[in-house]
């Protein structure tokens, strides 16, 4: 009974930011001249959360789910990546950068090798996680060594890798039709691509479960270990933690590195998941969002499922919306904006709700 | 009704879990000192910060010169010619008395007929005009970072005075102040009631109640218990209403039993952020069942002497030897484990993690160990026992007990908390330093006896206190550091409060050392 209460209690808030933003952004829509209610609707029809009323051959709801699934799985990656860092006092706003770094390690090294799948699969998450947690750790020791504000390093490094990378596939790896790297054997594919199940074609997304289970990690980590109380302790308090006796240094370094190793797992998940290759000179987005889908998950890794799939539900959604609705696509991101932004004014929304509880018991008892 | 200035009426407060004013009312006369006495946690605070304009009542209302007022914030409250003195400064280290003091009302000249920029010049000699007028001496062009607690005290009293406040609120005033800084001060807020101010004084000092206030409403548990009229009231009786039991003023203490040395310090030398020497070839050592007293002026080096012998901060050179061990460049959690306990100085952001629950914080030291921690993954249901019984045992109030958030803890409890943890991890090895700085008599009562009891078990006991009485009542060994140098050891009955005082000001040099062991 209490412990409900608590989870409810924990998710009120960013419900009622969501609740706010698709009003807001219903009220977009409207202005635009669509129906904010179709709209809405084609976005969990484009998800696989509603059926649409009709499916090409080898399709159905089903196909459209595993679309989506494919698609969040990076994304809570991400927000694990910032979530982590965040427990600890640290800001990760590197994520895209190192998904970027594993993702092309990983490509180039097990994407073209030709290696088998049982070989190459589980060394592709390998390879994420380490290359991740590589670039982590140089970020950690920069400010644990040099004092160098880890918002600067891991800004500077995305461009880094952003330009080496792009340098590297314009030069040995691009494909010349698309412009961008050559696609991964499927063999190294963390994504069953177009598998026939019954008579349907499916994307079998093998990431999710890795997803899910470092959801459970982390939340143990934070919950149940001594590193999580140490960590906690020095994103709490520096002086603290020091005071207690804790290696504050050494906790920043390790909270960075295990940040950097779920990005990294987000980094292969998608350009070896989602997506097959990797566009020269783009950092995707994902990275940058994830730090917003953190805080509308509170920073708790359960909450970062759901907050994970409501936000990439939208953008997933965006072109059946179109087509059925023919609202654009562009207003999905507005929509995404909104949310956000509402879930940043978190504290703004709990102090207005205190405030209205505190005045309501005032006025109780006047009256009475 | 036109003679009282302030009145608060049935003002009632509430707080998650506890009720810090309940039904309070009180009258205050115009011209008069009118003193606030209470423990920690009595509601004293809360109470003046809703007269400042920080709180909102819950229930009750104020008048000021009998006129309604809904107070909403501070600037609100200066409008009202209300002023109030923190405990701590508010104050900006790096610019000058003056440009403090103008702060947010700053008189303004137009250079070049347009270009609106402060007026510094009239800004000094308006402030010089003031100081000398209450008798408050202070150079306006003086940057706050190198003046003294006493003058940035001064500098408070100024700010108020320079926005005409007629009500003046001081929230203990004298808690880091030297017996002569004490003496000072109580004679500006006379001078200041003379000039026709009126006083509201927090304090839970009775001598000083005694010495200047005209009227004193005692206040126990967020309850008022009477108003006094101080010159026709003991102090005796003063202390046993804000406790609500008889409190004995006299620290019992057994006449001590030195056994071995626990710490012994040899030519420690520190060195602080920017690169100056704070701590200048110290020597001194500990026995088991000594309390040893670091008497000083704030500032003077021994937080940092503290801090290196806990190891938060580095020793430039010397040695420290904790029972017999070489512990100068060890790490603080080996320090920890070898029998060093340690009450910081800064409760806040060193002793507690404030975001951390009851029952965290009071593990701090000990998470990592059996049985609250086991192959890396710790045992919650241990944390919440161990929890219970330090609550029980130390009388640590919260609003719910060990899952509350030590941020929304008292002042005094918190502490409690700190010192409890660190009693428990029973060291060799006990470092106190400003243990009881802004706790009620019967905490500092309670605090002084479980030192003393710590003490007769065999532990050494290094104390580090501003509060001149404390060290009195409870040093075995005095030792005096004035810019970051001993002054002076000796046994404590050797030494007068008035000697000592003289030594922490660098007014009384001793040329050799006196063995401090008997």
């Amino acid at each position: 009974m209490k412990k409900e209460n608590k989870i409810f209690n924990a998710m009120k808030i960013p419900l009622f930011a969501i609740l706010c933003s698709l009003v807001v952004g219903g009220i977009v829509i409207a202005v635009t001249g669509s129906n904010p209610f179709k709209a809405y609707y084609a976005l969990l029809q484009g998800s696989g959360l509603a059926p649409k009323s009709s499916y090409a051959n080898y399709k159905s709801i089903l196909t459209d789910f595993f679309s989506y699934v494919n698609y969040f799985t990076p994304m809570i990656f991400a927000a694990l990546a910032v979530a982590v860092a965040l427990r600890a006092g640290l800001f990760n706003i590197g994520v895209s950068g190192q998904m970027l770094a594993a993702g092309f390690v990983a490509t180039v090294v097990v994407g073209y090798s030709g290696l088998g799948a049982v070989v190459a699969k589980p060394l592709v998450i390998l390879i994420g996680i380490l290359i991740g947690g590589l670039a982590g750790a140089i970020i950690g020791f920069l400010k644990y060594k040099f004092n160098i504000n880890e918002v600067v390093s891991s800004i500077m490094l995305n461009y880094i890798f952003q330009y080496v990378v792009s340098f590297l596939i314009n030069t040995y790896y691009v494909d010349p039709v698309s412009r961008q790297s050559v696609e991964v054997s499927q063999a190294a594919r963390l994504t069953l691509m177009d598998t026939l199940v019954g008579n349907l074609k499916i994307d079998i997304p093998l990431g999710i479960i890795a997803a899910l289970l470092a959801v459970v990690l982390v939340w143990f980590l934070f919950e149940k270990t001594k590193l999580g109380y140490e960590l906690k302790a020095v994103g709490y308090s520096r002086s603290a933690a020091k005071y207690a006796g804790i290696k504050v240094g050494k906790c920043m370094v390790l909270s960075m590195t295990i940040s950097g190793m779920l990005a990294g797992l987000a980094g292969v998940t998608y350009y070896l998941g989602y997506v097959g290759s990797i566009q020269p000179k783009v950092l995707i987005s994902t990275g940058f969002d994830a730090i917003a889908v953190s805080l509308l998950g509170s920073n708790n890794p359960f909450g970062i499922i759901l907050s994970s799939m409501l936000i990439t539900m939208i953008s997933k959604g965006s072109t059946y919306m179109k087509s059925v609705a023919g609202v654009d696509a562009e207003i999905a991101s507005v929509i995404t904006g909104i949310i956000l932004l509402f879930s940043a004014c978190n504290a703004y929304i709990r102090w207005m709700a205190e405030k209205r509880k505190r005045e309501k018991n005032r006025n109780a008892k006047e009256e009475k | 009704m036109a003679d009282y200035i302030v009145e608060m009426k049935h003002i009632t407060k509430r707080f998650p879990g506890i009720i810090a004013n309940d039904d309070v009312s009180i009258q205050i006369k115009k011209g008069e000192i009118y003193a606030l006495l209470g423990e920690n946690g009595a509601g004293k605070s809360t109470l003046m910060s809703m007269l400042f304009g920080m709180y909102e009542p819950d229930e009750g209302e104020i008048y000021i010169r009998g006129e309604k007022v809904k107070l909403e914030s501070p600037n609100h409250a200066t409008k009202l010619n209300i002023g109030m003195v923190h405990q701590h400064f508010k104050l900006v280290s790096n610019y000058t008395i003056a440009e403090n003091i103008i702060m947010g009302m700053e008189p303004v000249k137009k250079a070049f007929g347009f270009i609106p920029v402060v007026d510094i010049k009239k800004a000094n000699e308006e402030i010089k005009a003031l100081s000398e007028k209450y008798g408050l001496a202070v150079n306006p062009t003086d940057l706050i970072s190198e003046l003294n607690v006493s003058t940035q005290q001064r500098v408070e009293i100024l700010k108020m005075l320079y926005r005409e406040a007629e009500i003046l609120i001081f929230d203990e005033p004298t808690a880091v102040l030297t017996p002569q800084e004490i003496e000072f001060l109580l004679e500006i807020i006379k001078g200041l009631r003379d000039n026709g101010k009126t006083i509201i004084l927090i304090t839970h000092k009775l001598e000083e109640i005694k010495r200047i206030a005209d009227r004193c409403a005692i206040l126990n548990r967020g309850k008022l218990i009477d108003v006094l009229d101080v010159a026709t009231t003991s102090t005796k009786t003063m202390a046993n209403l804000m406790v609500g039991r008889a409190v004995s003023f006299e620290t019992e203490k057994k006449p001590a039993n030195f056994g071995e040395v626990v710490l012994d310090v040899n030519n420690l030398n520190v060195m602080n952020k920017q690169d100056f020497r704070i701590v200048k070839d110290v020597s001194f050592q500990i026995h088991a069942g000594e309390i040893l007293a670091i008497a000083g002026v704030a500032g003077n080096g021994q937080v940092e002497l503290a801090d290196a012998i806990a190891g938060l901060m580095p020793v430039h050179s010397g040695t420290i030897l904790l029972s017999g061990e070489d512990i100068t460049n060890m790490p603080i959690r080996q320090r920890t484990l070898q029998g060093i306990s340690y009450i910081p100085e800064d409760r806040q952001n060193y002793g507690l993690v404030m975001n951390f629950t009851l029952s965290e914080n009071l593990a701090l030291k000990d998470y990592f160990k059996e049985p609250y921690c086991h192959k890396g993954v710790l045992d919650h249901r241990e944390f919440f026992e161990n929890s219970e019984r330090l609550i029980e045992k130390y009388d640590i109030r919260s609003g719910q007990g060990s899952e509350t958030i030590v941020r929304s803890m008292s002042g005094g409890n918190q502490q409690k908390a700190i010192i409890a943890r660190e009693i428990e991890l029973d060291s060799h090895l006990m470092i106190f330093v400003q243990p009881t700085r802004g706790l009620d008599i019967g905490a500092i009562e309670n605090i002084h006896s479980q030192m003393i009891a710590e003490r007769d078990k065999g532990h050494a006991i290094l104390l580090i206190s501003l509060e001149l009485d404390e060290i009195m009542d409870c040093a075995d060994t005095i030792a005096v550091i004035y810019n970051g140098e001993i002054q002076k050891i000796a046994p404590a009955d050797t030494l007068t409060a008035n000697e000592v005082g003289e030594f922490m000001m660098g007014v009384k040099k001793q040329g050799k050392r006196e063995e401090a062991s008997v």
